[in-house]
């Protein structure tokens, strides 16, 4: 079954409430609000999570830097990599909220890599290997990083007893040390699914979404869409949890795998967009005039029934533009977001022959993207194109003013992406 | 024994970004009306403060220029802690961080069950400009005890190589930065406001930043730590 026939047949299933995928969080405009030191100008790095390939390299997951300053002699090439020695489903990442640290995962395993970026910015050094997210809490796949003061919350995919896709957050100190786990409510409409989360401490909202365990994700795409129970076993939810008390308040019904989770970095806004990827629609997750959280369909993504597969989403600075990449049609969109509840499609490009990630520079001038998804399900033969891309955009055009080809540098599947600077050079490493 | 050289460096670094950087005193840091939170926080006794990290040890000096070790100012007592350097004039960074403890003291002040349980500590992350002395001045009448029993003590050190374990075991980031508004550009050393809740045992149990620092939020916090302790109380074994 090629991939466009299996995209197809995940159409129907889509229509049903089933969704799959996987996708990335990314960028400087998407970090946490605890994460301080944001690079406003141009970025000396882009970091990219690599999926190790059997019999490429060394074959492991790796870390890699590639220097994207303009200005630089070694201007879109790769300056280092750090390799975990494993291939372990490399696949998000996040900074602690000192910036000093990456911590990474992969979704085959549960073991998070934690690398120190503040010495050297250029040459990030493993640093720390934690091990205990399945031993602590039962839950399986470490997903998605994101910073608390002095803490790193760690939402999981997945769960260790049956590998299906019931799951829930962990939170660690910076130093690794586990202080707690926290299940993903199934009462109350919950499914028990996870995938993203994020934070608007304004008003003490944590907003999760959900996607599927490790018995789907881990199989073959071609096995998996004809398994009709499998396809079942996609998130439908999203749930709103009181930050201070880490307990859920509310579950929204959300259908189709709503992956990541944006909120508006402008101060004035308290709303949250997301894309489901099966639905191929966009939601806005708001306060009605009560003060109610709800979830609210405002838009679509291309043509549903293609299911061209939203996989990452980008929000600009100023919560008026929204980037989306779509991996089976290899397309960048780009919404106008002026009005939350009707985003508008003002421009789109084939940026690769499958596409996931997309991050934007603070200024929204610069665009990096990638194409891996999952080794599982990304394409195969031609079509398995594996690269970072760095593009320039003047608000009408994209323009590439490089690629790195990870396959014929040997690297891996470009996965997860992170800005890096020289100026964050730590003080104590003599910067 | 000699301090890493990297902190021998980074010492070095702060001691001259802080000695070309700094304007005088901010005096008062006295500002606008604290904002309250958009949200009723969790009752107190509804949520668990995790034990995020131990507080770090080091070397700091009161007002009267005596040395002490910082646990003598973080065990026994619930402590709040912020750093601050008092030429700091961003409005989201000390001066917050002054007013919001300027809330909380009147708030135990009028509270009696949190008379004697509760304690300030200003830490000056600037050491060469941040005296002994220049704390005093920059405490002003703070530091008497009132009828609260509540103390406020304000701490420096002796210099940045003493200051740096203490930075970096809080995880309070320092970042140089310029301020380009005038006609040429000025060193500034900024940071990201933190507060620090710490437990009797000294362990790091809250961290707040400009976004969840409200006295509200603090005091239930602080009340949870209490009931914490009165519940680990009921349950210990009585001796006969």
């Amino acid at each position: 079954m090629n991939h466009k026939s299996v995209f197809r047949a995940i159409a129907a299933l889509a229509m049903t409430c089933v969704g799959f995928t996987v996708a990335v969080r990314a960028d400087e405009t998407c970090n946490s609000p605890y994460i301080a030191k944001l690079i406003k100008g141009q970025e000396d790095y882009v970091y990219v999570w690599t999926l190790g390939v059997e019999g490429l390299g060394d074959g492991s997951d790796k870390l890699v830097t590639v220097d994207v300053n303009p200005k630089s002699k070694s201007y879109g090439k790769v300056l280092h990599s750090v390799s975990t020695g494993a291939r372990a489903e490399a696949h998000h990442m996040g900074f602690t909220d000192d910036r000093r640290r990456i911590w990474a995962g992969g979704l085959s395993e549960n073991r998070i890599w934690v690398f120190d970026i503040a010495t050297d910015p250029a040459r990030p050094k493993l640093v720390r290997t934690i091990g205990d997210l399945g031993d602590k809490s039962g839950f399986l796949g470490p997903h998605t990083y994101y910073a608390l003061p002095g803490r790193m919350f760690v939402q999981a995919l997945s769960n260790t007893k049956d590998k299906g896709g019931v799951t829930g957050m962990v939170l660690y100190n910076n130093e690794g040390k586990h202080l707690g786990s926290y299940a993903m409510p199934t009462e109350g409409g919950g499914d028990g699914y996870g995938y993203d989360l994020a934070v608007n401490p304004k008003k003490n909202v944590l907003l999760t979404s959900s996607f599927t365990g490790y018995a789907n994700y881990m199989r073959s795409l071609g096995e998996l869409i004809k398994d009709g129970e499998a396809m079942k076993k996609f998130g439908n939810t999203m749930v709103l949890w009181d930050l201070k008390a880490i307990k859920p308040t509310k579950v929204l019904a959300v259908p189709g795998a709503p992956l990541e989770i944006r909120w508006s970095l402008n101060p004035k806004d308290n709303w949250a967009i997301t894309a489901a990827a099966l639905t191929s629609k966009l939601w806005l997750v708001k306060q009605d005039a009560k003060g109610e959280w709800i979830a609210k369909e405002v838009g679509t993504i291309g043509d549903p029934s293609q299911i061209p597969l939203p996989v990452d989403i980008s929000i600009t600075r100023d919560g008026k533009g929204l980037w989306v990449n779509t991996f089976m049609d290899g397309k960048t969109r780009y919404f106008d977001l002026s009005n939350p509840e009707a985003p508008k499609q003002t421009y789109e490009k084939a940026t690769g022959k499958q596409v996931n990630m997309i991050s934007q520079s603070w200024d929204g001038k610069r665009v990096y993207i990638t194409s891996s998804l999952l080794a599982n399900w990304d394409k195969g033969g031609a079509d398995n194109e594996q690269f970072l891309r760095g593009f320039a955009w003047n608000g009408k055009e994209l323009a590439q003013k490089f690629e790195v080809d990870f396959t014929k540098e040997k690297l891996g599947r470009a996965h997860h992406m992170k800005l890096g600077s020289k100026a964050l050079r730590s003080a104590a490493a003599g910067g | 024994m000699s301090a890493p050289r990297g902190i021998q460096r980074a010492g070095r670094a702060i001691a001259l970004l802080t000695a070309l950087a700094c304007p005088p005193i901010s005096s008062a840091h006295q500002g606008a009306p604290l904002a309250e939170p958009e949200f009723i926080p969790p009752a107190p006794g509804t949520y668990t403060l995790h034990r995020i990290m131990p507080a770090p040890e080091g070397r700091v000096l009161g007002i009267d220029g005596h040395p002490q070790p910082l646990s003598r100012y973080t065990r026994d007592q619930i402590t709040l802690l912020g750093f601050i350097y008092t030429t700091c004039t961003d409005p989201e960074g000390c001066p917050l961080a002054y007013r919001v403890f300027d809330a909380l003291k009147e708030a135990i002040a009028a509270t009696p069950s949190l008379h004697g349980k509760v304690r300030f500590v200003t830490l000056s992350f600037d050491p060469a400009r941040d005296s002994p002395d220049v704390m005093r001045r920059y405490a002003g009448s703070r530091v008497a005890e009132k009828d609260g029993g509540l103390r406020w003590y304000f701490l420096t050190t002796g210099s940045a190589r003493e200051l740096m374990p203490l930075v970096e075991g809080f995880g309070q980031d320092i970042r140089i930065t310029f301020d380009r508004s005038g006609a040429r550009p000025r060193r500034e050393l900024s940071h990201v406001l933190k507060v620090f809740l710490i437990d009797r045992m000294s362990d790091v149990r809250e961290i707040y930043t400009s976004t969840f620092l409200y006295p509200r939020l603090v005091l239930n916090d602080i009340e949870t730590l209490l009931m914490e302790d009165a519940l680990k109380q009921s349950r210990a074994p009585v001796k006969k």
